[in-house]
């Protein structure tokens, strides 16, 4: 072999070996109701997810809801009741530009979910479920390793069984009296830190487009209660000025203007990352659960000999 | 070393040192009537065949796995079904727990430990199975909150200072010698090594090709819950505008030829990378799981 084609079949060898650790692109699964629950109010939109998949449901044609397991009360700087409303204010602010049609609270106190009973919480997600009938649910991966945070780790369990269990009319029978009928989500998008150990680590990448990154950016900054206060754009200025330094894209910007372009590049950050990691310019990624993942001595035969009508 | 570890430590090699042997005792915990059967069954079944006398301890009623039935009378078919399949394999008793299915979240935790314990301490088993509750992925969660108490059980039966009144009726400490944690294949990073391999069960691989089909038959005898896995499959399917040819017309035959496919689809994937015709896989910890070699040898 000539050392021109040695080296160009290298460089192939190179690019395969990128690509195969490239994650994969999901897609928006068929379905028309996509439910996100999670305990808190700014849970839809963070470093780890999930406003630019969001967005991109609403873009597909889905209707999308937020469950707000907690009341926030503890989220913020003011006294528990006033960050309660303030928080549910601003999460139902963020989730329509996002283009989701509700924020239903469930009020649980925040940061007390440790000890509450998990059936409970889950039969509150099982008649949401049958009510809102989604075909996707969106929540924490319950797998997740060295996860701290007790509202998270119980609301991802209630998730994880209520998701299909609401298909089982054995399951809170008494729901069905309302005229609710079992109903069993068919896709489960699990998020998580990825920065914490090996629990949960994703399997496909979501890709987003400029404008659906743009709504995530907005919608993270809109929780003005936790985030995007002009004091971190003061110490950072401060910090900054000494060692002489400063950033021309914050001249002419007030604090409370800096802050917000800070967080707002924070989200557009870390969509290049993530996209990176499954060579797209944006995307979110996650751990996805299909249909029939719950089969998995079946999935194979299914793959091979589901017909459609 | 100190006299509880020299104790601790003989009780696991006895069966090394070739005392006289009974019939090796097997005490199989299952969170619900199929995922023992789907996981170990054939396992469980040869060692049966090589003169095992099992037992299986079912946590939970399976109340709620059925498609048109009401809890009370799913639960009361699952349980002579449970029976009927055990039977099948060879089991020679099955204890049920009775738990509600599906709600073992906020069961006291010590409750189901502690009669895990009363067994091991009564069949004194030489071979443990449980459901694996470091597995990932598997939306049954009964399976995780069972097989952490009976993890738990299985460390604790061997000291005294648990569930002491046992010791008053001539229920005495158990170390069972032999563990192994089953799961269905959720988990995709089930086989890669641990961040450490100090005190970690090692993989293990069982070929059962001699046991498959009575394992398929053990399945095949779970009626309700197969019908509710078939119609709810067939449901979702056609609610999308696709069809399974199999299920076209739900019958007892076209069941029991989804179990058989479910049953091979389910060796394949643990006979991978081996080869065997068909499998299952374990997390297993044996004799040599905390004793160090320097004992060993």
């Amino acid at each position: 072999m000539r050392s021109s084609h040695l080296a160009a079949g290298l460089v192939l060898c190179a690019g395969l070996a990128g690509a195969a650790d490239l994650l994969p692109l999901g897609r928006i699964p068929p379905g028309k109701t996509v439910l996100v629950i999670q305990p808190h109010h700014d849970d839809h939109t963070t470093d780890y997810g999930m406003g630019g998949l969001i967005a991109r449901f609403v873009d597909e044609g889905y209707d999308a809801y937020y469950v707000r397991a907690s009341n926030d009360e503890k989220d913020g700087n003011h006294l528990p009741a006033e960050n309660d409303i303030i928080n549910l204010r601003e999460s139902i602010a963020a989730t329509r530009i996002l283009g989701m049609k509700k924020v239903i609270s469930l009020n649980w106190r925040n940061d007390y979910m440790n000890p509450i009973p998990l059936d409970e919480l889950r039969a509150q997600l099982i008649l949401l479920i049958r009510k809102y009938r989604p075909d996707v649910v969106l929540g924490h991966d319950p797998w997740e390793h060295y996860q701290k945070n007790p509202d998270h780790r119980n609301v991802s369990r209630a998730l994880a069984e209520a998701y299909w269990l609401a298909g089982y009319a054995n399951v809170n029978p008494e729901q069905l009296k309302l005229g609710l009928k079992p109903w069993a989500a068919s896709y489960y998008f699990g998020k998580a830190r990825l920065d914490w150990g090996l629990g949960h680590r994703s399997n496909i990448a979501m890709e987003l487009n400029e404008s659906q990154v743009r709504r995530k950016e907005q919608a993270y900054q809109t929780h003005r209660n936790v985030y995007a206060h002009p004091d971190s754009a003061r110490a950072m200025k401060a910090a900054l000025a000494r060692e002489h330094l400063y950033i021309p894209a914050w001249e002419g910007l007030d604090d409370q203007q800096a802050a917000v372009e800070m967080e707002e590049w924070y989200m557009n950050w870390i969509s290049r990352v993530r996209g990176r990691e499954a060579g797209v310019k944006y995307a979110e990624d996650y751990y996805f659960m299909d249909e029939f993942d719950y089969l998995p001595g079946l999935k194979d035969y299914l793959k091979h000999n589901v017909e459609k009508q | 070393m100190t006299a509880a570890r020299r104790l601790l430590l003989c009780l696991m090699l006895l069966p090394a040192m070739g005392l006289p042997a009974e019939k090796p005792v097997v005490l199989v915990v299952t969170a619900d009537a199929s995922d023992y059967l789907l996981s170990a069954g054939g396992t469980i079944a040869g060692m049966i065949d090589q003169g095992a006398v099992v037992y299986l301890v079912r946590v939970t009623n399976d109340e709620k796995d059925s498609y048109d039935l009401s809890p009370e009378e799913t639960a009361r078919r699952t349980r002579a079904e449970s029976e009927a399949a055990a039977h099948i394999l060879g089991i020679k008793e099955v204890i049920s727990l009775g738990y509600r299915a599906a709600e073992l979240a906020d069961v006291s935790f010590t409750d189901i430990r502690d009669r895990l314990i009363f067994y091991i301490r009564l069949y004194k088993p030489r071979v443990l199975f449980i459901p694996n509750p470091y597995t990932h992925y598997d939306r049954v969660l009964d399976r995780y909150y069972t097989g952490w108490a009976a993890e738990d059980a299985w460390r604790s039966a061997a000291f005294e200072n648990f569930q002491p009144a046992f010791a008053e009726a001539g229920l005495k400490p158990h170390q069972t010698p032999e563990l192994y944690y089953y799961a269905q294949p959720f988990d995709p990073a089930r086989r890669e090594a641990e961040s450490t391999p100090t005190f970690v069960p090692e993989l293990k691989i069982v070929d059962i090709a001699a046991t498959l089909p009575r394992k398929t038959k053990a399945l095949e005898a779970l009626r309700t819950v197969n019908y509710s896995m078939a119609r709810r499959l067939k449901d979702r399917l056609t609610s999308t505008g696709r069809r399974l040819p199999l299920l076209d017309t739900l019958d007892d035959r076209a069941v029991s030829a989804l179990v058989e496919k479910n049953v091979e689809g389910l060796a394949a994937i643990a006979a991978q990378g081996t080869n065997y015709r068909a499998a299952e896989e374990f997390h297993y910890a044996g004799l040599h799981f905390r004793i160090p070699s320097k004992y060993l040898q």
